[in-house]
């Protein structure tokens, strides 16, 4: 609160004031009043003049600078009723009340907003589960009449069970609940499930599986990393190069207080100028546009998992030579010491 | 024959699931009143049961914690509910496995054998004909010759044992090595085969492996 704009603000009084003071002066000459009592008359006038405005002021003053810098510097301003005290004047007391008003309806406002998400996203959940069961139904039917059943229903199968991941494990990652467990998980059991998973696609690109140094434990939600796991191979997969002798390498290096999980390809590579942005929502670069349709999701929702269960997740890349994602697993000492 | 009972709530996965398993030259069985499948499971004593989360009445998580009570038979949990949180629970309530829909159904039969192998206790050394064979140590012997197998054929060998006069699948293989950490690619597993094959000669087995023309192989 600042004096200038608040002596701006108070002009009228100080005008009326003046008038008045003109006009007893007026009065006071018109009965020919000594001079000396003109003079106590105005002192004592102006006098009133100054306190009024600067108790007005002072009062004021605290309350309003409280509010003001308390709102710049909270991180969620609407909770700023929280810290300031309860003004004396009556003005402040009617701004305050109108103001938990405010805060109120706008605090139903947005619980509605997030029952309304919760509710959806249960129905996502509870709808996936249910999807599931026709896609299992029809696998087994698959091998079941395996005769009368092409591989390739089941390359079709997989898409869509894949697709379907990818929407549960959007609404579990954007969501702030949480609904992940970690614990201690060892990486050669989720690697295999993430590569039996996707046997059939490797086995038919001609894509040669390493695997190196991944009797490692590491804290996480295994379902979690296994999706994660699944979008980069995943990719691996859509955009190796079209001769012989592709690989995937996935390789675990133990580095002190953290655990580095590589998964490197000798694919088509990522343009330099897309690297930055592969892990942007819906950000789909040079090869997701000319050589597959890409929804540009996998990645990004791989990314926000990551950050929810607190690993680090990096790319690095040369077109038409490699791709390297890692993982980075840092060590709770903690829990070991917990678990010892 | 083993016995094995479907509890599952979906009239077509289940009759699929027990297509599959007497495939697999099980007895499936299935239950159809759930408002008592506690005594059901008890008066039909499985040797292992298919058990769903999401069954009416009572949650399969809560059924096998009251069937745990009572009865050791091996339970694995079959669900769509593919959760860490889910898993955990199963687990901690004494289930033996858990498989998220949609599975493989090679993997699920391949967990199937592994329980019960585990429970068959000296099941690291079988006998085929007149060879013992270690499974743990990957050797074959007979009288006193001794051959040492890789671990890939190790793994090919003992699981044409295990589905001796059934024929087998180069998918079925494919699936047990992946599923052993051994990512190895068509040609490796046909150049294994091979290799087995004249490693079995040497100790007088010629041809007890029989390629079946587009089908697989079965060990005689």
């Amino acid at each position: 609160m600042k004096l200038e704009e608040y002596l701006k603000d108070k002009l009228y009084i100080i005008i009326l004031f003046f008038i008045s003071y003109l006009l007893i002066l007026l009065m006071l000459l018109a009965f020919s009043v000594d001079v000396s009592l003109i003079i106590a008359i105005s002192i004592v006038i102006f006098c009133l003049l100054i306190s009024i405005i600067m108790v007005d002021y002072l009062r004021k003053r605290e309350f309003y600078n409280n509010l003001v810098s308390n709102t710049k510097n909270l991180d969620q301003s609407y909770l700023v009723l929280e810290t300031i005290t309860k003004p004396s004047f009556y003005e402040g007391v009617l701004l305050c009340s109108v103001l938990y008003d405010i805060d109120k309806s706008m605090c139903e406002n947005v619980n509605k907003y997030r029952e309304q998400m919760n509710n959806f996203k249960e129905y996502i959940e509870m709808w996936i589960h249910e999807v599931k069961i026709p896609l299992a139904t029809l696998t087994l039917m698959s091998h079941n009449n395996k005769d009368n059943f092409d591989e390739k229903i089941l390359t079709q199968i997989k898409r869509i069970d894949d697709y379907v991941e990818q929407v549960l494990y959007y609404v579990r990652g954007e969501n702030a609940s949480v609904d992940y467990l970690i614990k201690e998980v060892d990486l050669n059991k989720i690697i295999g499930e993430v590569l039996l998973r996707n046997k059939d696609i490797i086995l038919r690109s001609n894509i040669e599986i390493i695997v190196e140094n991944l009797d490692v434990k590491v804290l996480t939600d295994s379902k979690w990393l296994e999706f994660i796991l699944n979008q980069i191979i995943s990719n691996s997969i859509k955009y190796k190069k079209d001769r012989k002798g592709a690989y995937i390498k996935i390789f675990a290096k133990d580095d002190g207080d953290k655990i580095l999980l590589t998964i490197e390809d000798n694919g088509i590579g990522i343009n330099e100028a897309d690297l930055p942005r592969v892990f942007d929502k819906s950000f789909t670069g040079y090869n997701g546009r000319v050589r597959n349709k890409s929804t540009g999701m996998g990645l990004f929702i791989a990314k926000s998992l990551s950050l929810k269960l607190g690993h680090k997740i990096s790319i690095d890349s040369k077109v038409n030579k490699y791709t390297r994602v890692t993982i980075i697993f840092s060590k709770d000492n903690y829990y070991s010491v917990i678990k010892d | 024959m083993k016995k094995i009972l479907v509890i599952e709530d979906d009239d077509s996965i289940r009759d699929e699931l027990v297509e599959l398993l007497e495939n697999a030259n099980y007895k499936a069985l299935t239950l159809n009143d759930f408002k008592h499948s506690l005594d059901e499971i008890l008066k039909i004593s499985p040797d292992l049961i298919l058990l769903d989360i999401n069954i009416p009445y009572m949650n399969g998580e809560m059924l096998l914690k009251e069937l745990r009570e009572i009865s050791s038979i091996p339970v694995i949990m079959v669900t769509s509910r593919n959760t860490e949180v889910d898993e955990v629970l199963s687990i901690s309530y004494g289930a033996d496995d858990y498989i998220t829909k949609p599975y493989n159904p090679t993997i699920l039969l391949l967990r199937i054998n592994n329980i019960f192998k585990r429970l068959e206790h000296n099941s690291d050394v079988v006998t085929y004909k007149d060879l013992t064979v270690n499974i743990k140590k990957s050797i074959i012997l007979k009288d006193d010759k001794e051959i040492l197998l890789t671990k890939n054929e190790m793994i090919i060998f003992s699981y044409l044992l295990a589905n001796k006069n059934r024929i087998v699948t180069r998918d079925e293989l494919m699936t047990d090595l992946w599923n052993n950490s051994e990512y190895i690619n068509d040609n490796a597993l046909t150049v294994n085969i091979s290799r087995l094959r004249s490693k079995l000669k040497e100790i007088g087995y010629e041809d007890i492996i029989e390629t079946r023309k587009g089908v697989g192989y079965i060990l005689l």
